[in-house]
Parts: C-alpha cells; structure tokens; sequence
C-alpha cells in the first residue's frame, strides 16, 4: 500500500516517479475497498435478518403476554440477538471506519498531485512541460483523473455512513433492502471509474501498452 | 450382407450414446451453473421492486442527488450482465445438443437406408451385453427430443426476462428448476448404464 511498497523501477525521479507510486496506490486502495464493501455486505445483511428477527420476537411476545411460561425464554433471545446485533454493528463501523481511512489516503493523493502541478507551473510556466512525464497525458490530467476519483468514493463513503447509521433502526422491508443493494451496488462508483484508473495505469507504466 | 449392416449400425449407434454421454455431462453442470445465475436475477427482482416502492425523498437518503436512478442503472446493469452470462451458457449447451442431434440423425438414417437388410427379429434381439438395436434407438431419440425441448424451454424461460418485468423475475429460479425432469433425467442414466458393456465391446 505505500509507496515503498511499489518496486524501483528505471531512475524515475521527483514528479514522474511520485505520480507513478500514486497510480500504484489508486490500484491498491480501490481493491481494499473492494474487498471491504464485500465484508461489509455480509455484515449489513445479517443485521437486517437479526432486525427481522427480533421484530418477530417482539410480535410473538406480544401474543404471549398472558402466559407466563415461556416469557422469560423470549426475553433471553431477545437480549441474545440485541448483542448479536450490536456486535454486528460494531463490525460493519469497523468496516465504514476503514473505508473513511482509505478516502483520506485518496484525498492526500490528489493534494499532493495538485502540488506537483503547482510545482510544474512554477518550473516550466502555465502551459506546463514541454515533454510529457510518461507516454502522453499533460501533468493536470493525473490531478484530474485523482480528484474525478477521490468524488466518486468520497460521495460512496458518505452513503455507506448514513446507511451505518440507519440500517439497524429502520422498520421498513423495503428501505432495508434499499440500503443493502445501495450498499453492494455502490451507485456512486461509475464504470467509468474503472476505465480512468486502467488508462492511469496505461499511462504510468504499471501496464504493458 | 446383413451381418455387416448391423455392425456399421451398432458402430454408430456407440458414437451416438458417446455424444450422449457428453450431451449429459454438460447439460448436468450446465443446468446447475445457470441454475445459480437464475437464483441471482430472482434475488435482484425484490431489489428493484423494493428500490420503485421506496420514495427516496421521505427517506434519510434524500440527501444523496440522483440515488434512485443512479441504483436502479447499477441493478439493470447486474441484471443485463446476468442475462448475458445466460445466453453464454445456452450457445454453449447448444452446441453440444447439436453435435449430439446429428450424431442420432446419422444412425436413424443409416437404420433406414438398411431396413431391408436388417431383419426386424435381429433389430428387436438383445443379450446380456448388448441392448437391441431398436431399444437403442429409441433410448437415443428419446433423449435428443428431451434435450431439444429442455432448450426450448429454457431459452423461453429467458425470454420472458427482462429488467421490467419483475415478478417474472422473481419467479425464474423455480420455473427454471421444473425445466428438468427428474423422469427423464433418470431414463438417460439408466440408458447409459444399459450400453455401458456395449460401448466397450468394438
């Protein structure tokens, strides 16, 4: 994940070789992410399923109520799966806590991009180098491509919090299973993504033309 | 020579129970990976149904600029890559029913072109290794007319889906399940159990 962790290759140097380890870092965090929005699809359905549960429970204590017996049974599964739950919100808060990592990370990634451009104006003017760092994109278009990026999870991660924050609270089937399919389809991400951070990566070198 | 007519008929009656044997492995896993992928379009349908009966705006999502479009173009995209996948797995069982469908077109023909050499008490007699060339027969166009109509069947089934239409959705995963039929299926087995002696004997 960090920058040491990209192989020396060649003598690149200064901007080329800070751009090159960002394009690197791009791959690696929206994979981890990936892999957390997996995880955390797992948690976020078990917790409706327990909410589900436990409105049953409720539902069947109220039918209960006159018979003593088996009173004190219900009331111990519902504690049961009040803790199931909270350990099930506790982990999908891990989840959204490491995502809320990761957009940092991004967001440093496209300051530190915007610098190098400052960098380059400062050097060689506003209209930038004469020759391109890699193969052909103009030094603003790594900035750009990182910040078009860093607004698309940036807006996900914002989403996944407030579904963090509902999830568990809310009584309706349907906007449960909203937030689940918001949860694993990440409306926010787009395709076009994808294809930003192949051509980044085209460009940088990390993949054979 | 009717002796050497029914031995270029048993000949290609091998070949036609070896393209069986390939025709029912494939359309065994083929049924069974489609069968999951149909399970994923019957769990998106409720996604979608419960995304159109959700107002947005009354919800803690308000916030969120375009969420429903924006999910619902996600849901419609999974559904179209799942269709896809679909029509990918039907090419393939296709191609091996057809390979099959003129392996049992080439040995009828070949039964008929001989019928006056091949003596009908010859065609019914069978032994303890070797099935009657009539059993044989008909096990084999038995089998091609179930394929044929369980790709009928499925490719319809398919047909019928589409991102609108949900309760159809919703209901493919079963409808796929009864295209087979456990009868039919346990027919084909007991077939091949039935040649198996015959089909090593060259």
């Amino acid at each position: 994940m960090s920058q040491s962790t990209t192989p020396q290759k060649g003598n690149l140097t200064g901007s080329a070789r800070k751009l090159k380890d960002d394009a690197a870092d791009w791959h690696n965090l929206t994979l981890r992410w990936e892999r957390l929005n997996d995880e955390g699809s797992a948690t976020a359905t078990n917790i409706v399923n327990l909410g589900l549960n436990k409105k049953s429970h409720a539902e069947s204590e109220v039918v209960m109520e006159g018979g003593s017996l088996s009173s004190g049974d219900l009331s111990e599964n519902l504690t049961k799966s009040n803790q199931e739950l909270e350990e099930e919100c506790g982990k999908l808060k891990d989840v959204v806590d490491k995502m809320a990592n990761i957009v940092s990370k991004m967001e440093k990634m496209v300051q530190a991009e915007r610098g190098i451009c400052e960098l380059e104006a400062f050097q060689f003017g506003e209209k930038g180098r004469p020759e391109p760092l890699f193969h052909s994109w103009p030094t603003k278009q790594f900035a750009e491509v990182s910040s078009q990026l860093y607004e698309s999870y940036k807006q996900e991660l914002a989403l996944k919090k407030t579904i963090l924050q509902e999830l568990a609270h809310t009584a309706n089937a349907d906007l449960s299973m909203v937030y689940l399919s918001s949860w694993l389809y990440q409306p926010y991400i787009e395709d076009s993504g994808k294809l930003l951070l192949e051509s980044l990566l085209l460009e940088t070198g990390h993949r054979p033309l | 020579m009717p002796g050497s007519a029914l031995l270029s008929l048993q000949q290609e009656l091998r070949r036609g129970f070896e393209a069986l044997k390939a025709a029912k492995d494939t359309f065994d896993g083929g049924h069974a990976e489609c069968q999951e992928l149909v399970s994923s379009l019957g769990n998106l349908a409720p996604q979608l149904k419960a995304l159109k009966q959700v107002q947005i705006s009354e919800t803690p999502l308000s916030g969120f600029p375009c969420l429903q479009q924006r999910l619902h173009y996600k849901l419609s995209l999974a559904v179209d890559a799942l269709l896809a996948k679909l029509a990918e797995k039907m090419a393939a069982l296709q191609k091996v029913w057809d390979a099959f469908a003129q392996q049992v077109f080439t040995v009828v023909q070949l039964y008929e072109k001989n019928t006056d050499a091949l003596d009908i008490s010859v065609c019914v007699s069978r032994s303890a290794v070797c099935p009657s060339v009539s059993d044989m027969l008909e096990w084999l166009q038995d089998a091609d007319r179930y394929y044929r109509l369980q790709l009928m069947q499925s490719r319809l089934l398919l047909q019928t889906l589409t991102p609108t239409d949900l309760t159809s959705m919703e209901t493919a995963p079963n409808r796929w399940r009864s295209v087979r039929s456990a009868r039919q299926e346990e027919r084909i087995a007991d077939a091949l159990c039935q040649v198996s002696i015959f089909l090593e004997t060259e």
